[in-house]
């Protein structure tokens, strides 16, 4: 009887629930720490796989290249000049908190061996942020592939971006108009071959207008940064890429 | 005796008891992770060790806990077993992970689960309790593989990711088949869900309603 009212009493309750949160929280925080390191190497791993699916080298879950020898990477500052003493696992570990990085003005830049380069992007959709990766052929213009992934979108609208139909549609766009810089748009109704920018737009996702929005400004605001670079290694005038650069900046 | 009384609580909830087509319970999570076999057979022994090791905790506590917190005591062993599995379904099936995205940490909602612990667990001995959760964790398991292979055969003309429907077979390819588009989309996860219930009942005269 006397143990019974103890067990119904509020000290009962109350050291039975913090005895319970402790172990409970003792229990997570060990499995949490001692399998981070193998879900950290997952991730690793999927950012790697990432990259070479944008470059076409990776595709129905099989990568056709390994990453380590076909993929170098480094990193450009605001000027379009490469920072010396940043490795590529440093450029990798860069991926892991890209929106710090870009704050930093340290762009992550990866080369294929076949000279074509990769630019990370990220962004906000609809729900949640979304990223990608853009493969440029050697001139930094033309679209060779890209790959894009979200962490929330709706299943079925917004999450189409990261399907393999949606993607295909960007290759074979530009992102330079002569030398003005305008990135790739994703148009509500779907992209008209009639239309004279139709190298600059793809489809926007139907139901998905704003994860589709999302992705635009993603591309104009990450691919931007890159800039300096791209005059740097290619033969786009430098002045043109100011004149779009400012324009940007007042657009929005 | 005992051996026999304990073998029916793990096969009672195959059929006669099927937590999926009988008591409809966990319907949400098998309409969104069959649309192939390998997320559905993961999710399938997620939840199977969710509710085993939940009846199991829960059995073993069933004379100390406080009733009067005793359904918060029962999210929190359950969450925790949640949490638990989707950290070793992130480190060692990261793919199967992604797939099956926030569906894993909603098995702590997941009804079947709290019904078992509340209904079997709290009363009878861990030993009974743990084969209990197995075997409501492989009746609800059964049905989302049955109705994944369906999708995945009819939907993607493949099992486990392996083509079966010959290539050749496609009208893509000169063919005269086509893949039921249907089939990836929930409603036809209902409808299979629906059939097998059908079936189930028709050979189950006991289940009928008079």
């Amino acid at each position: 009887m006397a143990t019974n009212k103890f067990k119904n009493g509020n000290l009962y309750i109350i050291i039975y629930s913090v005895v319970m949160v402790v172990v409970v929280a003792v229990l997570l925080s060990v499995t949490a720490m001692s399998l981070q390191s193998r879900q950290n190497a997952n991730v690793l791993n999927e950012k790697k796989n990432a990259i070479l699916q944008s470059l076409g080298k990776f595709e129905n879950g099989v990568a056709t290249e390994d990453y380590d020898t076909f993929v170098d990477a480094f990193a450009v500052d605001a000027d379009g000049n490469v920072i010396e003493g940043i490795g590529p696992d440093a450029v990798i570990d860069m991926l892991f908190d890209l929106k710090g990085a870009i704050e930093n003005k340290t762009y992550p830049v990866f080369k294929s061996a076949d000279g074509r380069f990769v630019f990370p992007v990220t962004g906000n959709g609809l729900w949640d942020v979304i990223w990608g990766y853009v493969a440029l052929e050697a001139d930094l213009n033309t679209i060779s592939g890209i790959a894009l992934d979200h962490k929330g979108e709706t299943p079925g609208l917004g999450a189409e971006i990261a399907t393999p139909k949606h993607q295909a549609l960007y290759k074979g766009k530009k992102i330079f108009e002569g030398t003005e810089f305008v990135s790739v748009t994703l148009v509500k109704g779907g992209a008209k071959p009639s239309s004279p920018s139709f190298v600059h737009e793809v489809d926007a996702i139907t139901g998905g207008t704003k994860t589709s929005d999302g992705v635009t400004a993603m591309l104009k605001d990450c691919l931007k940064n890159y800039l300096p670079y791209i005059v740097a290694e290619t033969s786009i005038p430098e002045p043109a890429e100011e004149e779009s650069e400012s324009e940007e900046l007042s657009n929005e | 005796m005992s051996n026999v009384k304990n073998l029916k609580y793990l096969t009672g909830p195959l059929s006669a008891n099927n937590p999926v087509i009988v008591q409809i319970l966990g319907i949400c999570s098998a309409l969104a992770v069959t649309v192939k076999l390998k997320p559905a057979i993961v999710m399938g022994l997620s939840v199977m060790v969710v509710t085993a090791f939940a009846n199991l905790v829960m059995s073993l506590l069933r004379k100390s806990v406080p009733m009067r917190i005793r359904i918060i005591v029962q999210l929190v062993v359950i969450a925790t077993l949640v949490i638990l599995v989707d950290q070793f379904l992130k480190a060692y099936v990261y793919d199967v992970s992604k797939q099956l995205s926030v569906y894993v940490g909603l098995i702590i909602t997941n009804c079947i689960i709290m019904g078992r612990v509340e209904a079997f667990a709290l009363g009878n001995k861990p030993w009974a309790s743990f084969l209990d959760g197995i075997g409501n964790g492989l009746g609800y398991g059964s049905i989302l593989v049955a109705v994944a292979f369906f999708r995945e055969l009819f939907g993607s003309g493949q099992l486990l990711g392996f083509q079966v429907i010959p290539q050749s077979w496609y009208a893509s390819e000169g063919g005269f088949y086509y893949n039921n588009g249907l089939m990836l989309f929930p409603p036809m996860a209902l409808i299979i869900v629906g059939c097998i219930i059908w079936a189930h009942r028709s050979f189950n005269k006991d289940l009928q309603e008079k």
